[in-house]
């Protein structure tokens, strides 16, 4: 059943594909025999045959996960979205701090240890990737903000904004 | 024999560069810190740690180099799991957990990882003695391929993909269609048509490779971490003393050499790698040496026979992808995608015009592999720490090297949403069995594939008989055709006659 609501939604995206191959893409003029439009279209073709396949002689049953299972990867996947989110408004530092210690005290540490875990990697990481091999990592516009009311800083944000 | 020698000549001068040398080391040994994490296995190790190798901005040869380092790192380090804790990083190490944990249960661990790194030295050396003489001689080969000789190659690597890898033929075949729909996102490099894009300025260049490799090989290995957390802490066997002996080598030396020979050709076909490889090793050595039913229970042989082939595959893979631009299996497929990023078409060419790139990364190897046999026998009871590293804080850490991987490429934060979405795709994909690499192999093959269909038919004025207008494609479909109807067949048939074999096994049985 898992298998035919997957195929039937990958289906309904391949139909939308297909669809835009056939009616949407077209070059205003081409010398070449097959247009921008034609490979989508080969491959939408193969892929609706290949998902009716499916549809027809399904054999992945059940999902087999557990409902507090479904709970803790929907939470995993909340707190990645949010440390998406914030990662160039609070900065490396900052959010990684917030993302560890809420991440690992979710998977099963302890309070103290997640804070502590979450302090490491947020300050270590800035340290061993920014400072050492020079990556390019956000410092937050938080911070950047609370340096420009002061003067003398302005010119060093307005460089590392850029 | 001259270019062979010449090319390593020219390889070794780059590869021994004080600075090409230190990143071998620094790879080898981040890449088996990273394999031996219990549950990664090297393609997501190579995943999570390609955009940071890229963002150092080190030249092409070095950056290569380096990811080849940390891909042989992992594959060594992929065993310390599979023996010590009985769960395998990847496909391709299940085979060693056959005969390594029950080895390391009776208390023999130390003996088993060193035999083991033996093993992967000499099927590695193999293969990369056997890549430097193959690769030029089919380079030189690949040169006279025609467009319409490429579509009907990568017709034979998605058909002989298909029918070798992943439990479902259709599955597999869907999941290369994923990747080759994917790579159509972006604007079409011929005419200038953004195809897909709905107007979003941060996909209009095409997605980009990175992410869909970090997203989903990294994120949906982390999503599946989660999923299968256990509470408490999986039971990792100590590490002894006891350490390999001369009659463990003695008695595997034919073993190895069998199955390295059969791990590289394997690893060669494009599309299967290592996992294949080594279950077909493990299965010819039970067969022809297996005459006192020890497999399974602790045999060296048992042992020797994935590790070697699995590296040896390693080596392999590396042909199909240096001499004629397809790789031979998905970690290779993530070095292809390095390799563009750098501006750089793997296929016949390379050879000619970055003979410094090919032949550097094929020394490299060399080099690798004994700095892989040195730092593995002594300090593997430091890598076998690693498997202690709870999973609360394992998890955490991948998505914080991920993210500081795909936010130092361009640094826009679009792109972590982006890895997120594809990770939480490729957690459905796995839990429906798809397996992913088809998908980053579709997506790395994308663009090649439908230039060359495009090339073709212009040659042909729209004719789409060029397609098998000639001995070489011709061929290349009669292969095709062949790896996929000899499983068929072979399973069939094999079902025929497991209906008599069964019925006498269960009959022996107590």
């Amino acid at each position: 059943m898992a298998d035919r609501i997957f195929a039937g939604v990958l289906l309904l995206v391949t139909l939308a594909y297909s669809v835009i191959a056939f009616t949407t893409i077209k070059a205003p003029f081409q010398y070449d025999p097959l247009g921008p439009e034609s490979w989508p279209r080969i491959l939408s073709i193969v892929a609706i045959i290949c998902l009716l396949v499916i549809l027809w002689k399904p054999d992945t049953d059940k999902l087999d996960v557990a409902g507090q299972t479904w709970f803790r990867l929907a939470a995993t996947v909340v707190l990645l979205v949010a440390y998406s989110e914030l990662y160039e408004p609070l900065g490396f530092i900052l959010a990684t701090i917030l993302f560890g210690t809420v991440l690992s005290a979710m998977l099963g540490a302890s309070v103290l240890r997640a804070i502590i875990f979450g302090f490491a990697a947020g300050i270590g990481g800035y340290l061993l990737c920014a400072v050492l091999l020079d990556l390019n990592l956000p410092e937050g516009e938080i911070f950047e903000t609370l340096f420009e009311r002061a003067p003398a800083e302005q010119p060093a944000s307005a460089e590392g904004a850029s | 024999m001259e270019t062979v020698l010449s090319g390593l000549a020219t390889g070794f001068g780059v590869a021994l560069d004080p600075f090409n040398l230190f990143l071998v080391l620094v790879g080898c040994f981040a890449g088996t810190l990273i394999g031996a994490l219990p549950g990664l296995g090297p393609i997501n190790g190579v995943a999570i740690l390609l955009p940071i190798a890229y963002s150092l901005g080190f030249g092409p040869e070095s950056a290569l180099i380096l990811l080849a380092g940390i891909y042989y790192g992992a594959e060594y380090g992929g065993r310390i799991s599979s023996i010590l804790l009985n769960v395998p990083g990847d496909a391709g190490a299940v085979m060693t957990t056959l005969d390594g944990n029950p080895m390391a249960r009776s208390g023999n661990a130390g003996r088993a990882l060193s035999l083991s790194a033996v093993a992967s030295f000499v099927g590695g050396t193999f293969a990369v003695i056997l890549l430097s003489l193959f690769a030029p001689i089919l380079a030189a080969f690949a040169v006279t391929f025609s467009p319409a000789d490429y579509v009907a190659l990568m017709v034979f690597a998605f058909a002989s993909l298909a029918s070798l890898v992943g439990k479902s033929t259709v599955k597999t075949l869907l999941g290369a269609l994923i990747g080759l729909m994917l790579a159509t996102i972006g604007i079409d490099a011929n005419t200038g048509i953004p195809r897909y894009t709905f107007g979003v300025p941060d996909i209009l260049a095409g997605i980009d490779f990175l992410i869909v490799v970090v997203g989903l090989f990294g994120m949906a290995e982390l999503l599946t971490l989660v999923e299968q957390q256990v509470s408490g802490q999986l039971k990792s066997l100590p590490v002894d003393k006891s350490f390999v002996r001369w009659a463990d080598l003695a008695r595997t030396k034919w073993t190895i050499a069998r199955s390295s020979m059969i791990g590289f050709f394997i690893g060669i076909l494009p599309g299967t790698g290592a996992s294949v490889a080594s279950a077909v090793a493990y299965g010819t050595e039970k067969r022809i040496s297996d005459t006192e039913g020890t497999f399974g229970t602790g045999d060296v042989r048992g042992l020797a026979a994935p590790e070697a082939a699995n590296n040896a595959a390693a080596g392999g893979a590396m042909v199909p992808m240096l001499t004629l631009g397809i790789p031979g299996s998905g970690t290779t497929a993530i070095l292809l995608g390095a390799l563009l990023m750098f501006n750089i078409q793997p296929g016949p060419m390379m050879f000619s015009q970055r003979p410094e790139v090919a032949w550097g990364l094929i020394a490299s190897m060399y080099i690798g592999n004994v700095a892989l046999l040195v730092i593995n026998l002594p300090l593997v009871g430091l890598f076998a720490r690693m498997l202690t590293i709870p999973q609360k804080y394992l998890t955490p850490m991948i998505a914080i090297l991920a993210f500081i991987g795909i936010y130092t490429i361009v640094g826009n934060p679009f792109d972590l949403l982006m890895i997120t979405g594809l990770g939480v795709f490729g957690w459905f994909l796995r839990k429906m069995d798809f397996s992913l690499a088809p998908v980053i192999l579709g997506f790395v093959l994308g663009a090649l594939f439908e230039n060359n269909l495009r090339r073709a038919l212009s040659i042909s004025g729209g004719d789409w008989w060029i397609l098998v207008g000639n001995y070489k494609s011709i061929v290349l479909y009669l292969l095709a055709i062949l790896v996929v109807a000899l499983p068929i067949y072979l399973g069939r048939r094999a079902r025929r006659m497991e209906g008599d074999a069964v019925s006498a096994e269960d009959a022996h049985r107590p």
